[in-house]
């Protein structure tokens, strides 16, 4: 008898689903979807809990990705489920998060951007609305913040912030329209035409 | 310009994307600890992403290397005191001593706050941790200030609590229930430290550093000048907008001006003179009572002072309840140096029944309840949080 080795092509070459149904077979495989999705999302974590937290962060979300991969269906994004995996772990630094923003409201400086070496200058006078924007954060649920700033900072779009967040499409909206209104009364009033 | 671009102008040094080979080192948060990997695998050797970083999820042994605050184990019996104190008379002290205090050119603050979280299921198997993070400020005359944070490992309370916790495995990273869902902790050394960051006049109950110093020297004139003083002053309000404390009536007014003297004393540049009216006007505020001697989050001794409060959240953030039990509020100051030392809360009544909250996003009504309470486990005058200042101080000293 004679066992057929099959040889699967390289990883680059497949899309997400096909990486992921391939690490089953050779865990290395899912290296690769690191290389394509931790950098943004990282990114996007650093910017809700600051880098040093960021770190950890990303490397539990794909220490669970990874773990869960076996039913991870293909049916949805891969991104989507991996952010909603972010999200998940996200949320549970709440408090944390929420003490920062805390903090930046009332002391005008960042702590999430602490040891970030660009311009500790320009930054507070470029942002002189963020300590405002950062109370109103504070006071926001953990979902609604959630779905905000994947609209601001992850820059999702409606549906895949629903997809990530596993929420009706319609939830989503009304979210982040609370959200909004409240970010909005945080804002100095100006002329508005729209 | 709407919420969505200000959002997307907040924070754009961190939005910046970094190459994974730079991440895949870094987000293997064990590197140089011994794992002890739950699952085997091969180690992938051209991929980027390390086995450590896969299983990220598993515990790991590290040592805590401070020990647990001393002191706090046994509970802080309330209204103890050692004598006919009279309610003001340590902050009377203190108000002389800190007259004569000497000033600086800057006021150099170092402050830790903390918050005692219950881990486990059961009020007889569980143990407690302490999240802190460490502020350092330094305040000029002309409210400039130099900020630098530092996020400290969270650490077991009690030398009690650290066996329990060693029982369980010594986890680095636990999960608790809060009111929002689930809170984590890390109990690894974090990256902190790197000097003080320099900002922009920095102003304290929404004064300058200038009208700080030009604020009354006698008790009642303070009061009445901070009554005038408009912002969110409510621990639970759904009108947004700011009010004078004034607008309060009560128990509010009280836990507003009380919170404003404890910024005058603790963070704000304020003179001596301002601070000694403040202690004076502690002193006459309804319900405020001395409970004799202690030792502070950091071991040093204290005069407690003190005040029941519903709720211990900051104020002007939340719209809807988030605690179940009532605390009192604690100053502990050292009067012969005219200084405050720590506040800290201590449960009164331990979290009980539940809450009505606003209705969620499908419409169907929510409770706040106790299994969600960080103090769940609490007994009456257990401490929930504190703040406390390791330094409060005017000095020359260049800010670092």
């Amino acid at each position: 008898m004679v066992t057929a080795r099959v040889v699967s092509p390289p990883a680059e070459k497949l899309d997400d689903s096909g990486i992921v149904a391939a690490s089953l077979e050779d865990p290395e495989a899912f290296g690769e979807l690191f290389r394509r999705h931790a950098p943004r999302l990282h990114a996007y974590i650093k910017r809700r809990l600051g880098p040093s937290l960021a770190d950890d962060v990303v490397a539990e979300t794909f220490a669970t990705a990874f773990r869960q991969r076996g039913r991870f269906d293909g049916r949805a994004e891969f991104a989507a489920w991996l952010w909603g995996i972010a999200s998940n772990v996200i949320a549970r630094h709440h408090r944390q998060e929420t003490r920062m923003y805390r903090a930046f409201a009332r002391t005008g400086v960042d702590p999430a951007e602490d040891g970030v070496a660009e311009l500790a200058g320009d930054r507070v006078d470029a942002q002189a609305c963020g300590p405002r924007l950062a109370k109103a954060l504070a006071s926001l649920s953990a979902q609604d913040r959630s779905a905000v700033l994947l609209l601001a900072w992850g820059e999702l779009s409606y549906a895949e912030i629903a997809a990530t967040l596993d929420l009706p499409l319609g939830t989503v909206k009304a979210k982040i329209h609370r959200a909004r209104t409240k970010l909005r009364k945080a804002l100095p009033e100006e002329k508005n035409d729209g | 310009m709407d919420e969505i671009d200000a959002l997307r102008r907040m924070r754009t040094a961190l939005a910046h994307e970094e190459s994974p080979d730079r991440l895949a080192p870094r987000t293997d948060w064990r590197s140089g600890v011994a794992p002890r990997p739950r699952r085997s695998f091969k180690v992938p050797v051209l991929s980027v992403i390390s086995t450590a970083a896969l299983v990220a999820g598993a515990v790991v042994v590290i040592s805590v290397t401070s020990s647990p605050a001393p002191d706090e184990g046994r509970p802080v019996r309330m209204g103890e005191s050692k004598g006919p104190l009279e309610p003001g008379n340590a902050l009377l002290v203190a108000a002389t001593n800190v007259e004569k205090g000497a000033t600086g050119k800057y006021w150099h603050t170092t402050r830790i706050t903390g918050e005692i979280y219950a881990i486990g299921k059961s009020a007889a198997d569980h143990y407690k941790l302490e999240s802190r993070m460490q502020y350092d400020e330094w305040t000029d005359s002309r409210g400039k200030q130099c900020v630098a944070f530092g996020d400290l490992p969270a650490r077991p309370w009690t030398a009690l609590d650290k066996q329990k916790w060693e029982k369980a495995g010594a986890p680095t990273t636990v999960e608790f229930p809060i009111p929002e869902g689930t809170g984590g902790l890390f109990l690894k050394p974090t990256r902190t430290g790197g000097p003080c960051r320099e900002v922009g006049e920095r102003r304290f109950l929404g004064m300058t550093v200038k009208q700080l110093a030009g604020l009354p020297t006698q008790p009642e004139q303070l009061e009445k000048a901070l009554l005038n003083i408009k912002g969110n002053w409510e621990a639970v309000s759904s009108k947004p907008g700011e009010r004078p404390i004034r607008a309060l009536k009560g128990d509010k007014r009280v836990r507003a001006l009380s919170d404003a003297a404890g910024t005058l004393l603790g963070v704000a540049p304020a003179p001596p003179e301002v601070r000694a009216a403040a202690f004076r006007m502690l002193a006459t505020l309804p319900g405020v009572k001395a409970e004799g001697e202690t030792t502070d989050p950091l071991g040093r001794p204290g005069t407690v002072i003190s005040l029941p409060v519903e709720t211990t959240v900051p104020l002007g953030i939340y719209t809807a309840p988030k605690q179940l039990g009532t605390y009192r509020r604690q100053w502990i100051i050292d009067p012969d140096n005219g200084t405050l030392l720590a506040v800290r809360d201590l449960v009164a009544t331990p979290p009980h029944g539940s809450r009505e909250l606003p209705p969620g996003d499908d419409g169907k009504p929510r409770r706040l309840t106790v299994d969600t309470q960080p103090d769940r486990f609490h007994k009456r005058g257990e401490v929930s949080d504190y703040e406390v200042y390791a330094k409060a101080e005017w000095s020359d000293a260049v800010p670092r």
